[in-house]
């Protein structure tokens, strides 16, 4: 398969000035600066194969964001080596730059004081795009993005879903062969989530763009994303298909059973008992250790039953439970 | 060409994004206008009083002057984006100049253009140029002429070269106005004279730290010939126009040099 990212051992180290105050410790600053060091990113190696959508997750400060600036080529990586599209993003900033998109929820594109339009043709002035490709990219993203209602409207004054889609049409006007979106649903209601989950899916699949992608909402990931990666305090984590993770971490299950009278149950090895109301009792297992049919038979062996619910651990619970314990 | 459509296309948008508040881009033009009309008429009348300094005549005095004023006026014109680009480094903005394919100088240049504050500036220093120019005693020849040309475009690149260096270390320092506060402003108060004037710890910092004295002293004294030329060498009134290009350059590679420090923000 053709190899679009290539990344090995990505290090990143933020060495932050502590500026003394006044005028002569900024003097003294200048000529012997103390500095401090914060670890970003420690350790991070993948691949990434054309055609990929890959979802980064992880806590606030993980180091996605880094990451990904490092994949851009914003950041130079402390130590580590990136091959992306072939080139080494910062030598070859250019001619790399000019086949990527790049979306930073946080971070708009677009002039604030002038029409979305306006920042359209200058984008195509920049990356030299011609005039009919052009035209037809636009009328396009109009349509799937639904921006006719605002697209000449100054960008002060668009709501934040549409400034995310202007935005995002922005970075993609040039066509580029490998996006990167920095958590584009931060901030918007379901709809406007809805929409551009569509769209980066619409990108993927039907345009054979990879996409890398970050976001705290795993619809986002269960929507878009076949790869997943989680990041943790600048580690990789997981790597793997999104149903992947379920049977990695997810083997945690529950069984609430509704007991006809009060039911007093012998504890059973590796079965923990919460009490509930309604003569309910939910066991919490783990599905390597205690066979759920095991568990039934000697439940209906021994009492009188009325119902019993199981359910398994959905990704969000379990990436919060990876987020709170680490692994 | 294709740049200079760019070029052309960026400052439209810069005019219309101005014109946005239309009062206020016409009040920039016109305080930048009477800010430094007021700067000017103070330094007439004062050299109206003093007759001469060193040796040097009023209208001469006043050439000298122009010369960072009219440099500075086209400085402003092409590096606004320059003197401002902490601000972009601050805020992480710069992120999207990296994830552009154009030249990182030219687009920190064509971005920011201001017309408004150049047309200001510019026009007062073009004025008060050409009309000192015509009052000192130099015969316009050809070669000097094209001298003065080179000189001019040498002043600015030397203060280009100021503030290429400046931004150059926001990336390591984030905050660098107090440093161009003491380098670039306060220092160039002492240019406006006669740097003979001066004790020989400030003939040093504007001829060897922060050279103003190759944007106007050494021009000038090439044009005017004042008898307080002998005590600096000879040779530095005719590398005066080339100080610039070779500051310039060095501050490119330097300026190149830090880009990998450049940290973008947490967020
Ligand atoms: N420019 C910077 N200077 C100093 N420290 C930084 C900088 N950028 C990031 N960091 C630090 O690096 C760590 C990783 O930050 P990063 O932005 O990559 O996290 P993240 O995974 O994107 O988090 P979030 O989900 O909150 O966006 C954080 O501890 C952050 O404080
Ligand atoms: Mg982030």
């Amino acid at each position: 398969m053709d190899t679009v990212i290539e990344c090995s051992a990505l290090k990143k180290e933020f060495k932050i000035n502590k500026r003394p105050k006044g005028f002569l410790g900024h003097m003294a600053n200048l000529i012997v600066p103390k500095f401090e060091y914060k670890q970003a990113v420690s350790d991070i190696s993948f691949r990434i194969n054309r055609g990929d959508a890959v979802g980064f997750i992880g806590a606030n400060g993980a180091g996605k964001s880094t990451t990904i600036k490092m994949l851009t080529g914003i950041l130079a990586p402390t130590e580590g080596s990136i091959t992306a599209l072939g080139v080494h993003p910062q030598k070859d900033r250019k001619q790399y730059v000019a086949k990527i998109g790049a979306v930073f929820g946080q971070k708009s594109q677009l002039s604030w004081d002038l029409p979305v339009l306006d920042s359209f043709y200058l984008l195509q002035k920049i990356y030299q795009i011609p005039d009919q490709q052009f035209n037809q990219t636009l009328e396009q993203f109009t349509d799937i993005l639904d921006m006719s209602g605002f697209i000449e409207q100054p960008v002060r004054q668009l709501s934040l879903g549409q400034r995310m889609r202007a935005d995002i049409a922005a970075s993609l006007l040039h066509k580029p062969e490998l996006v990167f979106f920095d958590e584009p649903t931060i901030g918007l209601d379901v709809v406007a989530k809805e929409k551009i989950r569509e769209f980066v899916r619409y990108l993927n699949r039907e345009m054979q763009v990879t996409v890398i992608f970050t976001t705290h909402d795993m619809q986002d990931i269960e929507q878009v994303c076949q790869r997943l990666i989680i990041i943790d305090k600048g580690r990789k984590l997981y790597d793997g298909t999104v149903e992947g993770i379920k049977s990695t971490f997810g083997n945690e299950k529950k069984l609430i059973v509704q007991f006809e009278s009060p039911a007093c149950v012998y504890s059973i090895p590796g079965v923990s008992q919460k009490l509930k109301p309604n003569h309910v009792i939910e066991f919490s297992f783990s599905s390597d250790q205690v066979a759920v049919k095991d568990l039934v038979q000697a439940l209906l062996a021994e009492h009188a039953v009325l119902d019993i619910s199981i359910t398994e651990q959905g990704i969000e619970q379990i990436i919060r439970e990876i987020y709170e314990k680490g692994i | 060409m294709e740049w200079l459509s760019l070029f052309k296309h960026y400052s439209v948008l810069t005019i219309k994004e101005r014109f946005q508040y239309k009062l206020n881009a016409i009040l920039v033009s016109l305080a930048v206008f009477l800010r430094e009309g007021a700067t000017i008429a103070v330094i007439y009348f004062m050299l109206l009083r003093f007759g001469s300094i060193n040796g040097w005549e009023m209208y001469e005095l006043l050439f000298l002057y122009s010369y960072i004023f009219f440099t500075y006026g086209l400085f402003i014109l092409f590096f606004t984006g320059l003197r401002d680009f902490e601000g972009l480094v601050r805020i992480g903005s710069f992120d999207r100049y990296l994830l552009r394919p154009r030249g990182l100088i030219f687009q920190i240049i064509v971005a920011k253009v201001d017309w408004f504050a150049a047309i200001g500036h510019g026009s007062l220093g073009l004025l008060l140029f050409l009309y000192s120019a015509f009052q000192v005693n130099v015969s316009w020849s050809a070669i000097n002429i094209t001298y003065c040309a080179l000189a001019i475009i040498g002043g600015v690149l030397i203060q280009a070269a100021i503030f290429l260096l400046m931004a150059s270390l926001s990336f390591t320092f984030i905050s660098v106005s107090n440093l161009r506060q003491i380098l670039y402003w306060n220092t160039r108060k002492f240019a406006g004279y006669p740097i003979s004037i001066f004790h020989a710890s400030i003939k040093i910092l504007l001829i060897y730290i922060v050279p103003f004295a190759f944007v106007n002293y050494f021009p000038s004294q090439f044009l005017l010939h004042k008898t307080d030329m002998a005590e600096f060498p000879a040779l530095y009134m005719y590398i005066a126009p080339a100080v610039g290009f070779a500051l310039f350059g060095l501050a490119m590679l330097y300026w190149r040099y830090s880009l990998q420090f450049y940290k973008s923000t947490g967020n």
